[in-house]
């Protein structure tokens, strides 16, 4: 039995994938380093990187069904962990966030990064097992439910960036879920609507703070934003980010953004702008390629899967980090506002690499058992 | 699984979501496109500008000496507070005036003044809080880095007057360039940029350009907080040039002397050599302390001191020498006889014209002091005979009186190299409004302005330079203050981008004299009388010096604008020695202390004094060292 299951492993084992997602890991190593060369951020990034790898390859080794049999187990749990870096002691406050919880032994992590994951395996669990048929409004609310307990517990840190990462991930499985095709419509159509008058009435009553408005001001006019305040970042994101050209600095950080301290965060929010600076036009091309591909890669194995549980598991996985992705990048290259979303397997930080590898692990678990029915 | 099997179009639905993937990385990639390759020289400039800051090393100035080498003007290094332009910007101060006020004892309205000016202009780099800042202060800003990053220390030369009051008006002082300045073209041409030091009146001005140099920087790569990282290249500056002027210290010294201890302390002692046109001593009194505006005005007591200066009556500020304009009473008869023997009113030969004891013109009697018969010119001059120069200049008629004013200049400046020189006021500038008045020029206005009342009035150096031609054959020179500039090395080297050539050393750039026509006749009869009026029995009899024989000429000038209170008439006495082959010319004005050969001529004698001590010693033997 044993034989015959590693000897599946190693032919049906997504080898490309796998190598995808290391060169991108290295790749960001190579820019946390060029991003602060004194610190040692890029040699706790290696760690990191041993650590996850051997998550990954674990995962894969374990029957998703039996996992996604377990959802709720995993989904209590990681709801008690969100729920416990609220608890006073337990949770780290960083930047007036109290995203992070401290555990003796096991260290310093962020929950909101795993508890993803959980959440994933609970909508596929809940939208897997139903007949293909069209939603219905409460099957909808249910969905709605399941996301709506990791993600109010998230605002409540309060994390909006790592809260709104969440959203896609529902989105997905719905759409995949047969939602009708009007109601996608028509909730575009009330968004469209609704969120210019939210942003009203949260100016308004002062829900949305100060620096909020101004982080949304400094996108749709840079040039004139107030270079000092919340603009800042944006501004020398930007500057960052052109000065790269065609194909960058080379390493050659003397007098980088970075080292001159003119970008801030530049080893975790704003890798993707070290990246630019050092790598140019060509090393960005490449790595938004790198990124494509690895995505193609997910939704080929969704293609594949072995059931409809395993199809929603990659494509929740494969849109979570889309939009990720994309938020990330966008607000590095001044066209989205900024908002503190890690760039996934690039950013220093071993629960974003962590997470994200454990992701890659059960859609390979998945692709692994594609031709067993 | 098949997805084909599926209902709901499964697999449209999964391609969608990789379609929409897609789409949004390409929108990452279009907008990398725009910044890296469109607009990345234009961030790779704001990159370099942020991070590369040119830091001025600022030239020492040239030194200012005496024509004997003495040091009159100097600087020196001293430590200045200054606060960093490229750090406030991101942060508002103003609630940290009393802080700055409190702890650098820097007057606080002068604070508020100065961060409305760094607001203002954004040109500034650093400006200066605080001058010549103590232990205390630099210990306090030191203790305080964290606190306020913006402030920093500074070493700077610093302009330095030794002197003190002596001297002042002559020599100028040096301050931060003025926003009005700044905004003129020319400045802007030469690069001045906000918190530049240049020459604000006097010396200082005028040769600014000279005296400045050229500052050098230093090139650096500074971090998002503005702290210097690494140097990426060093210019040096060049020194400015030092300058050697005309003065004497020790003649100036004593001129100082006497007139601190005129009756008013007011008036102006000016000495030339009238071989040349150097200015040997020019001194106005009151006087004021340049350091003042160099070193103290950051201060309470200092800007008091400043404000003091612009408001008071006596007008300590204003150079009399050149700037102060005077009835010149009777030595105006000097360039009036030479003009009248010019235009042939009268001749060398027969040069006599009627006393007369005064004139009546109309029914208005204007009396002579004396009644002296009809004399001839030199003894008209000797005597101070008002009475021989109304019916004299009344043959000239005013068209001659402004025929000599233009052959004398005393209708344009001298060109002293002096910023700011006034010119005289005479008839000829009078004329056009007087007529335009009284319908008329009137005789009696003529006769007023044959003894220097009414529509003349003069700077003490046109008068000076006019009179003291008689004894050169009127060879009438510009007054000048330089004597040279000492050549500067270069800086750099040759074929560098930022090499500045070596300066060398020039002098006064001197104009021909302006020759005023006279035959040796006309002229031995105007240098008898003034010879005459100290050693004949004159009006200035009273400073004679054996061997060393003064010819001058007194002038005792009502000013009917301060008469009301009853003013003492102004003293004068402007004169050359020795007479028949003149080495120095002198002249005096006190102000409001009466007639001119009681107060003006003994201090005019304490130059001479001064000038033999160093020049003619034998000459004092007996009379004056003895005294002394």
């Amino acid at each position: 039995m044993v034989a015959v299951f590693e000897k599946r492993n190693l032919r049906d084992f997504d080898w490309l994938t796998a190598i995808l997602a290391v060169s991108i890991v290295f790749f960001g190593v190579w820019q946390i380093y060029n991003a602060q060369p004194t610190e040692n951020y890029w040699s706790k990034q290696i760690n990191g990187f041993f650590i996850a790898l051997v998550a990954l390859a674990v995962i894969s080794m374990i029957d998703y069904r039996r996992v996604i049999d377990a959802a709720p187990v995993f989904y209590i749990f990681g709801l008690v962990l969100l729920a416990l870096v609220l608890v006073p002691g337990l949770g780290v406050k960083v930047n007036g966030q109290t995203a992070w919880l401290k555990i003796p032994i096991i260290g310093q992590f962020q929950p909101s990064e795993f508890v993803k994951i959980p959440t994933i395996l609970m909508l596929a669990k809940y939208f897997g097992a139903r007949k293909a048929s069209s939603l219905r409004l409460k099957e909808i609310l249910i969905g709605g439910l399941i996301l709506a307990a990791p993600v109010g517990l998230i605002m409540l840190e309060p994390d909006a960036g790592q809260a709104m990462t969440y959203f896609p991930i529902l989105a997905v499985i719905l759409f995949l879920s047969a939602v009708k095709v009007r109601y996608i419509v028509l909730t575009i159509a009330a968004g469209l609507i609704l969120m210019p008058l939210a942003y009203h009435v949260g100016v308004q009553t002062g829900k949305i703070k100060n620096y909020q408005q101004e982080r949304i001001n400094v996108i749709l006019d840079p040039e004139n934003a107030d270079p000092k305040g919340y603009g800042y970042h944006t501004v020398q994101s930007m500057i960052t980010v052109g000065k790269g050209g065609v194909s960058g600095i080379k390493g050659d950080t003397e007098t980088s953004q970075a080292k001159l301290k003119f970008l801030p965060e530049p080893h975790t929010d704003f890798i993707f702008a070290v990246t630019a600076e050092n790598t140019g036009f060509i090393g960005c091309i490449s790595l938004l390629l790198a990124y494509a591909l690895l995505l193609s890669r997910l939704v080929a194995g969704a293609r594949q899967a072995p059931d409809r549980a395993g199809m929603l598991v990659i494509m929740a996985i494969a849109g979570g980090m889309t939009f990720q992705i994309f938020m990330n990048v966008g607000m590095v290259l001044g066209f989205l506002p900024v908002i503190g979303v890690p760039l996934p397997l690039m950013s220093a930080g071993l629960s974003a690499v962590l997470s994200t590898f454990i992701a890659i692990g059960f859609v390979i678990s998945v692709k692994m058992r594609r031709f067993v029915n | 699984m098949k997805l084909h099997d599926q209902a709901q179009n499964l697999g449209i639905r999964v391609g969608t979501i990789q379609v929409i993937a897609f789409v949004l990385l390409a929108i990452l990639g279009v907008r990398l496109y725009f910044l890296q390759i469109v607009k990345g020289e234009y961030y790779s400039d704001k990159a370099e500008n942020q991070r590369v800051r040119l830091i001025p090393i600022p030239a020492p100035r040239g030194a200012i000496f005496d024509r004997n080498g003495k040091l009159l003007v100097d600087s020196r290094p001293t430590y200045n507070v200054t606060l960093s332009n490229e750090q406030i910007k991101k942060i508002d101060i103003s609630d940290r005036i009393e802080d700055y006020a409190g702890g650098l004892k820097v007057d606080r309205q002068y604070l508020v003044e100065r961060l409305n000016l760094i607001r203002k202009q954004p040109g500034f780099e650093l400006m200066v809080l605080k001058e010549n800042a103590t232990i205390q202060d630099i210990t306090w800003v030191e203790a305080h880095a964290e606190e306020y990053p913006e402030l920093r220390i500074e070493l700077r030369p610093q302009r330095f007057y030794p002197l003190g009051k002596t001297l002042a008006h002559t020599l100028g002082y040096v301050g931060e360039i003025s926003a009005k300045q700044l905004e003129k073209p020319e400045t802007i041409e030469k690069g001045f940029r906000p918190g530049d030091i240049i020459g604000k009146g006097g010396l200082e001005q005028y040769y600014d350009e000279f005296l400045r140099g050229k500052p050098g920087f230093r090139k650096v790569i500074v971090d998002s907080r503005g702290r210097v990282q690494s140097e990426l290249e060093i210019v040096q500056p060049q020194a400015g040039q030092d300058l050697v002027s005309t003065i004497d210290l020790d003649l100036q010294l004593a001129a100082e002397e006497q007139l601190a201890n005129s009756s008013t302390k007011r008036g102006t002692i000016v000495a030339t050599d009238p071989n040349n046109g150097e200015i040997l001593v020019m001194a106005s009194a009151p006087s004021f302390d340049p350091n003042a505006f160099v070193m103290r005005s950051t201060t309470p007591e200092g800007r008091k001191e400043i404000s003091e200066y612009q408001t008071n009556e006596e007008r300590p500020l204003l150079n009399r020498a050149i700037q102060g304009r005077y009835h010149p009473g009777s030595t105006w008869k000097i360039p009036e006889s030479i003009g009248a023997l010019q235009q042939g009113a009268i001749t060398a030969a027969n040069s006599n014209v009627a006393c007369g004891g005064g004139i009546t013109i109309g029914n208005k009697f204007t009396r002579c002091m004396g009644s002296h018969g009809s004399p001839p010119l030199s003894y008209a001059i000797t005597k101070s005979c008002d009475g021989y120069y109304y019916r004299l200049a009344l043959k000239m008629k005013i068209e001659g009186l402004i025929e000599m004013i233009e052959e004398f200049e005393f209708d344009k400046r001298s060109g002293v190299d002096l910023p700011n020189e006034k010119i005289s006021q005479t008839p000829k500038s009078w004329m056009p409004s007087v007529v335009k008045r009284e319908g008329k020029w009137s005789d009696i206005r003529t006769v007023y302005a044959s003894i220097g009342q009414d529509t003349v009035v003069v700077t003490p150096i046109s008068l000076l330079r006019a009179v003291s031609i008689v004894g050169v054959q009127g060879k009438m020179f510009v007054p000048h203050l330089l004597k040279e500039f000492k050549s500067i090395g270069a800086v750099g080297k040759e074929g560098d981008l930022s090499y500045v050539p070596a300066k060398s050393s020039f002098g006064f750039n001197r104009p021909d004299p302006k020759i005023v026509e006279m035959t040796p006749e006309q002229n031995k009869i105007v240098l008898d009388g003034m010879w005459g009026v100290v050693n004949g029995g004159g009006t200035g009899a009273g400073i004679k010096i054996n061997g060393f024989d003064i010819a001058g000429k007194t002038g005792t000038a009502q000013n009917s604008s301060l008469n009301s209170g009853g003013a003492q008439d102004h003293s004068w006495f402007v004169s050359f020695a020795p007479a028949y082959k003149p080495e120095i010319a002198v002249l005096a004005l006190i102000e409001n202390s009466g007639f001119g050969g009681r107060h003006a001529a003994p201090a005019v004698k304490a130059v001479y004094n001064a000038y033999l001590l160093k020049n003619h010693s034998d000459l004092l033997d007996g009379q004056q060292i003895a005294k002394k």
